[in-house]
């Protein structure tokens, strides 16, 4: 390959539209009729509720999880001074721009729980801590005043976080001050040692807490997982699309794709490899307040979905994606981003839905499967991304002004 | 060495002293269809691989193929060693379960591929090599430091000395020479290099033969000590002999006309189950028969009884269970509880036999409680009375199903 030439920083194909764009009015649009519909279904008997809070919770914890990579992914390019990731930097940006719009969405879920709703997270049952030996131990962690307070803090420390390298990576694009760069690179390393925590812990209290007797060390690790995974997936996907409608056309090469490609490949193994350890542990040590969280997932029906979700996460991307040939042809990277978006989600459903039969509000052993599940998907869906094109409007689609932009556009693969 | 009289021509070698130009001359010599040929630059040029028209390497599929090896050697070796030829169960898991055996296969998977990896990168590559003919040329030196190069070997069938050299002098090169080929191929090895080869290869039989040896005999000397601090201690054993004491032995005595706390034992019924010169008949007065007797009893009796006589005292536990599964010959099996004279047997000597043992089962008096040994004599007899139950033990409305 021959050296290449640096492709026009002005004109349109770096800009995104000005006004709002049909995709985003349209993901609005769904967004909030199906989140109202969700909320009517939730309320229209009495049973429906706590199925309308897993659902929910299912389908939020997932698009989280995709802003929370993206900020990550933004995060440890800063950290590392990376060169090669400048020109997909913008769009990890700007999917972090869904984190405020997703603390809003978390209320639902705070409020009932504050107005003493106890089918979600049922360690919220003062009666059952003064019989619960093991809960009534765990309450200085687990009482409603903490973990609303560590909510928000999650929350407040994500948003900020975010708008700060939005801010000073928009800045830059009009300015060309190479300081800009160097101050998110500083704030980037205290940063990944928060946002860390702050994933982790975030993992714990949404979804560990779910199962209050349940201990996993690693959930945090494995919830990662799936964040930097499925960020990098969109971040292959959005470059397509980007492309598909005429921009950006030569900022992001078949180099890039290829290293996303290599990175999506590892973390595909990564979940397996963190999924497993978590499992052969408590297959191990066989103890009770371990094995029951997966008792309930090997019962039934749920036990096709486990097989269904190591082939489908795990096995089958692994030899999909192991060729340098998969890596490099675009089409066939974004089919399996597609495919692992898609396995990602059941991952969450996995882990959150089963709860459902341990809670008593459906049977052991039954996928809950229902119409809230698809509504709450489309209504939480709907307003990421639409938020996200909203973001979007006007601002420039590679921070055509980063010092490390050239590194980025002679990158290689060997 | 000695000048050979028909020199040979390894090849030729062009000197470049950019990467483009390196890169435009290599495209030259692709498209005029060399194939034994090659460049050297001190770094990795962006680039040469499709310039030189270098096809994919087949490295990925001999790790891959390695990969899958080491799998399956590692879940072939743990079912060889934990399942079948050495029986060994931990934690209660199947002797064959493939959650334990997953990070070993992964460990293997990566030894197999990385060290695949490495031998097939310098295998395909030819490497080591210890002697090449460009290495007589002063300048090819450079090749490591700021110079660039093509070489074209004479092997190549489409070489020709004046074509060939016309097609490098049209690269523009710094210079282009000829570069001899002092290879000489069947010469022999060097003897001294022949025989040091030869004792390594000798001196590699010798762990196997080792451990060959110590298979078929046994050792006649006490094992070598290689901490001798922790082997021999300063310190004196119950039965070993202590030269502090006149009697020479490290153990003391009971003093006579004295007795430990806890060793009056004057209670003939509770503590020996004797009453008035014959086995007692009854339990004595500090066990009292209810629930949590039973219980204790049935735990002590699943602990320390079970093992031989089964859980329910049929005689047929684990142990006899093993004993007659390898064929043991001189095996006596365990007695079962159940037989005629033990159901009549006296409370009291029932207690005796644990206490002190019978024929070839030891005595528990020194590891069982009194008063446990109490509660095993009590769930022996719910364990009698549960083989050989009345129609009248049953509950009323039971009794008429069986009349």
């Amino acid at each position: 390959m021959s050296a290449k030439h640096m492709p026009s920083t002005k004109g349109p194909e770096v800009q995104a539209d000005d006004k709002l764009g049909k995709i985003t009015l349209f993901s609005f649009g769904i967004g909030i009729v199906s989140l109202i519909a969700s909320g009517a279904i939730g309320q229209s008997h009495n049973d429906q509720w706590a199925n309308f809070l897993h659902s929910y919770l299912t389908n939020f914890s997932y698009f989280l999880s995709i802003a929370l990579g993206a900020l990550f992914f933004v995060t440890l390019q800063h950290l590392t001074r990376a060169g090669w990731s400048v020109t997909l930097r913008r769009q990890a940006e700007l999917i972090c721009n869904a984190l405020p719009i997703l603390a809003l969405l978390f209320l639902p879920n705070i409020i009932t729980t504050l107005m003493g709703n106890h089918e979600l997270y049922a360690w919220t049952n003062h009666a059952l801590a003064k019989t619960d030996h093991m809960l009534h131990l765990k309450e200085p962690y687990l009482n409603i005043p903490f973990f609303a307070g560590r909510c928000a803090f999650y929350f407040l420390f994500w948003v900020c976080l975010a708008r700060y390298f939005n801010k000073k990576s928009l800045e830059q694009d009009e300015s060309g001050e190479v300081l800009n760069t160097l101050q998110m690179e500083k704030v980037s390393a205290p940063g990944m040692v928060v946002l860390a925590l702050t994933i982790s812990f975030a993992a714990v209290d949404l979804v560990m807490t779910l199962e209050f007797h349940w201990f996993s060390t690693i959930i945090g690790v494995y919830y990662f997982a799936g964040c930097f995974m499925s960020c990098l997936a969109c971040l292959i996907l959005g470059s397509k699309y980007l492309q598909s409608q005429g921009k950006i056309g030569e900022f992001i090469n078949v180099e890039h794709y290829h290293d996303l490609g290599k990175l999506l490949f590892g973390f595909v193994f990564f979940w397996g490899y963190i999924g497993f350890s978590q499992y052969m542990l408590i297959w191990y040590a066989s103890m009770p307040e371990g094995t029951q969280w997966y008792i309930v997932r090997k019962t039934g029906e749920w036990n096709y979905m486990v097989w269904f979700l190591i082939l489908g996460h795990f096995f089958i991307p692994y030899v999909g994606l192991i060729s340098r040939h998969a890596k490099r042809r675009t089409r066939i990277l974004a089919c399996w981003a597609v495919w692992l978006l898609f396995f990602h989600w059941v991952d969450h459903y996995f882990m959150v839905m089963p709860t459902m039969s341990s809670h008593g509000h459906a049977l052991a052993g039954e996928i809950p499967f229902s119409i809230l599940d698809l509504t709450c998907f489309l209504g939480i869906g709907g307003m990421f991304v639409g938020t996200i094109g909203y973001a979007m409007r006007g601002k420039k689609l590679i921070p055509i002004q980063d010092p490390r932009l050239k590194e980025a556009l002679s990158y290689e693969n060997f | 060495m000695t000048e050979d009289s028909n020199t040979k021509v390894y090849g030729l070698l062009a000197e470049y002293d950019t990467t483009a130009k390196l890169v435009k001359a290599c495209e030259k010599v692709r498209d005029a269809g060399y194939t034994k040929w090659d460049s050297y630059a001190p770094f990795p040029v962006h680039g040469i691989d499709p310039a030189m028209g270098i096809k994919p390497t087949k490295l990925p599929w001999l790790i891959f193929g390695a990969g899958i090896t080491g799998t399956c050697v590692a879940l072939l070796m743990q079912w060889w060693m934990n399942a079948y030829d050495y029986e060994y169960l931990i934690s209660g898991k199947p002797l064959w379960s493939l959650p334990a055996n997953v990070p070993v296969g992964f460990e293997l998977t990566v030894l197999f591929s990385a060290l695949t990896a490495i031998f097939g990168c310098l295998a395909i590559n030819m490497l080591p090599s210890f002697h090449h003919p460009l290495n007589r040329i002063k300048k090819f030196a450079r090749a490591t430091d700021d110079r660039f190069f093509i070489a074209i070997e004479a092997a190549d069938p489409k070489y020709n000395p004046t074509a060939s050299q016309a097609l490098l002098r049209d690269t523009d090169p710094l210079s282009l020479e000829v570069c001899e080929d002092d290879r000489h191929i069947g010469a022999a090895i060097p003897k001294p290099l022949l025989a040091a080869g030869l004792c390594f290869f000798v001196a590699g039989f010798i762990p196997l033969a080792v451990i060959g040896k110590a298979r078929v005999s046994h050792m006649e000397n006490t094992r070598i000590h290689p901490n001798p601090n922790m082997d021999f201690q300063q310190k004196f054993k119950s039965q070993s002999e202590n030269s502090l004491y006149a009697d020479g032995r490290s153990m003391r005595s009971k003093i006579p006309g004295t007795v430990a706390v806890g060793e009056a034992q004057l209670d003939d019924h509770f503590f020996r189950g004797i009453v008035d010169d014959q086995w007692a008949a009854t339990l004595p007065k500090q066990v009292v028969i209810n629930q949590s007797l039973l219980a204790n009893g049935q735990k002590q009796f699943n602990i320390h009884c079970s093992a031989c006589h089964g859980e329910t005292g049929d005689g047929n536990g684990m142990v006899n269970r093993r004993a007659l599964s390898t064929g043991q010959s001189a095996w006596v099996p365990p007695t079962s509880l159940h037989q005629g004279y033990l159901r009549t047997q006296p409370h009291g000597q029932i207690f005796n036999t644990i206490t002190n043992g019978i024929r070839n089962m030891m005595g528990y008096g020194h590891s069982v409680a009194v008063n446990d040994r109490w509660a095993i004599v009590a769930y022996i007899r719910a364990l009698q009375r549960s083989q050989y139950a009345k129609v009248a033990d049953l509950k009323k409305d039971k009794q008429s199903k069986f009349q």
